[in-house]
């Protein structure tokens, strides 16, 4: 207990550059994640299917492997970015190819009629795309989307294989130094104690959602 | 022939796949014509209307729009597009925005209406199909005959030359039917050019200058609708009016 207690402040700082490695990185993945599923539905062949090969490639690829290849690969080439940016493009890469598939998912269930009203106005397709399909698709996927960001506030665990001091890094160190296994269970709670209210939230706006629809 | 046509198409060809939905049609829609489209369904003439504004792309001839040819690459779609309200036979209101929002869309990000003017003229027009007190209400709290008169609203919101009716009461209970009606026959009386495709055939012998039959991808009749009515001349035509006279 006393373990726990006196390892929390050096653990709830890790915390703090968890869920800060969480929030940059979804912000980039929602923007990138939008744009590969708006060019994985393109007119034109070639990016649909360019955008089909990124999803498939970094969806078959575990993500600490990307990890460690986006980092000692750029280092390889030059471009000494800190851990934290590493963390951060890594995740972005991994992630965006998920969400991608989501938001595509989202936009391809919005009625055809909806597109076809909207050009039928005399609105380009970018146009109908931004004011017509998008606000609906992006109301409906923010469930799974919201379950993404969960998983992702876990994965950033994964970052820890660049030394970056997160949470789990931190704890890791921890143990070693005492030779024992509580900072691993305080940086457990920490992590429930974002998870689970996460959790009951994405489950209060799935049932209003089911409600209004 | 001294004023060009509304609309004009030359030997129209639509095809999916294999299957030739329309089969080289030479239609002509006159300013301040109201003509008036009948058929049995798959005779194409839903697909006429959705080629005349593409939203189906013409496999073959051509289809000019006052003037305009639109199978031409070159063609400013969304342009011609704007001189052509299309309502459709289930609405596709933008759920996510108001009456007066779907209203004002397309006035404010097309036309760069400013959002106050766009306003006032939506409330306008949203009176003149009697739903003033609804602009704030969401598609999904109308019902079926009101949500058709806000799309009729919001295709005239954009000033269109023509409007284009795509089966526009076929989805409506029968007691909502008469509502939308009445709303066109409002156009009609401004003196706008319609294009209809329906099956109330009592609308079509009211206020249609012209009815075109169509069966099987080709227009086989058409003249005066009260003529065609009583005096078909083709076999096919006598067919179909034979049997829905019958369900009448």
């Amino acid at each position: 207990m006393k373990i726990l207690w006196e390892s929390m402040p050096y653990l709830l700082r890790g915390m703090w550059i968890t869920i800060k490695l969480a929030l940059v990185s979804e912000v980039c993945i929602l923007v990138l994640g939008l744009l590969i599923a708006l060019v994985r539905i393109s007119k034109i062949r070639v990016f649909r299917f360019l955008a089909a090969v990124y999803i498939d490639v970094i969806r078959g690829i575990p993500l600490i492997l990307q990890i460690v290849i986006i980092y000692f690969g750029l280092v390889h080439l030059g471009l000494n970015l800190d851990r934290f940016t590493s963390g951060v493009l890594a995740l972005t890469i991994c992630y965006a190819a998920y969400e991608a598939e989501i938001f595509r998912s989202g936009i391809e269930s919005i009625n055809k009629g909806q597109m076809e009203a909207a050009r039928s106005l005399g609105m380009g397709y970018m146009k109908s795309m931004r004011f017509v399909i998008l606000p609906q698709a992006i109301r409906r996927v923010i469930p799974p989307l919201s379950n993404e960001f969960i998983a992702l506030l876990k994965d950033t665990a994964l970052v820890s294989v660049i030394a970056l001091a997160e949470a789990f890094q931190r704890s890791r160190e921890l143990m070693g130094t005492l030779a024992n296994l509580t900072p691993l269970v305080g940086v457990a709670i920490c992590y429930l104690l974002l998870t689970i209210p996460l959790m009951r939230l994405v489950q209060y706006i799935e049932k209003r959602m089911a409600r209004g629809d | 022939m001294t004023e060009e046509p509304m609309i004009r198409t030359v030997k129209l060809v639509k095809k999916f796949g294999h299957h030739e939905v329309l089969k080289g049609i030479d239609f002509e829609v006159q300013p301040s014509e109201v003509v008036v489209v009948v058929g049995p369904s798959g005779s194409g003439k839903s697909t006429l209307l959705r080629c005349i504004n593409g939203l189906e792309h013409a496999t073959g001839g051509h289809v000019y729009v006052e003037g305009v040819d639109i199978t031409d690459h070159d063609t400013d779609i969304n342009q011609v597009r704007q001189k052509l309200g299309m309502v459709f036979q289930d609405f596709n209101l933008f759920p996510h925005l108001t009456a007066l929002g779907n209203v004002t869309l397309a006035p404010v990000r097309v036309k760069k209406v400013n959002e106050e003017d766009a306003d006032r003229r939506g409330i306008e027009l949203l009176d003149k199909v009697g739903l003033k007190e609804k602009a704030d209400s969401y598609p999904a709290h109308l019902s079926g005959g009101q949500q058709q008169r806000v799309a009729i609203a919001r295709a005239f919101a954009m000033d269109p030359d023509v409007m284009l009716f795509d089966e526009v009461t076929s989805a409506l209970d029968p007691e909502l039917v008469k509502e939308v009606l009445d709303t066109m026959k409002d156009l009609v009386r401004e003196g706008m050019t319609m294009i209809v495709v329906t099956h109330e055939m009592g609308f079509a012998k009211e206020v249609g200058d012209r009815l075109v039959f169509m069966d099987e991808g080709e227009i086989v009749e058409e003249g005066e609708p009260a003529e065609v009515f009583t005096n078909p001349r083709n076999p096919r035509t006598r067919e179909f009016f034979s049997k829905i006279l019958t369900h009448m």
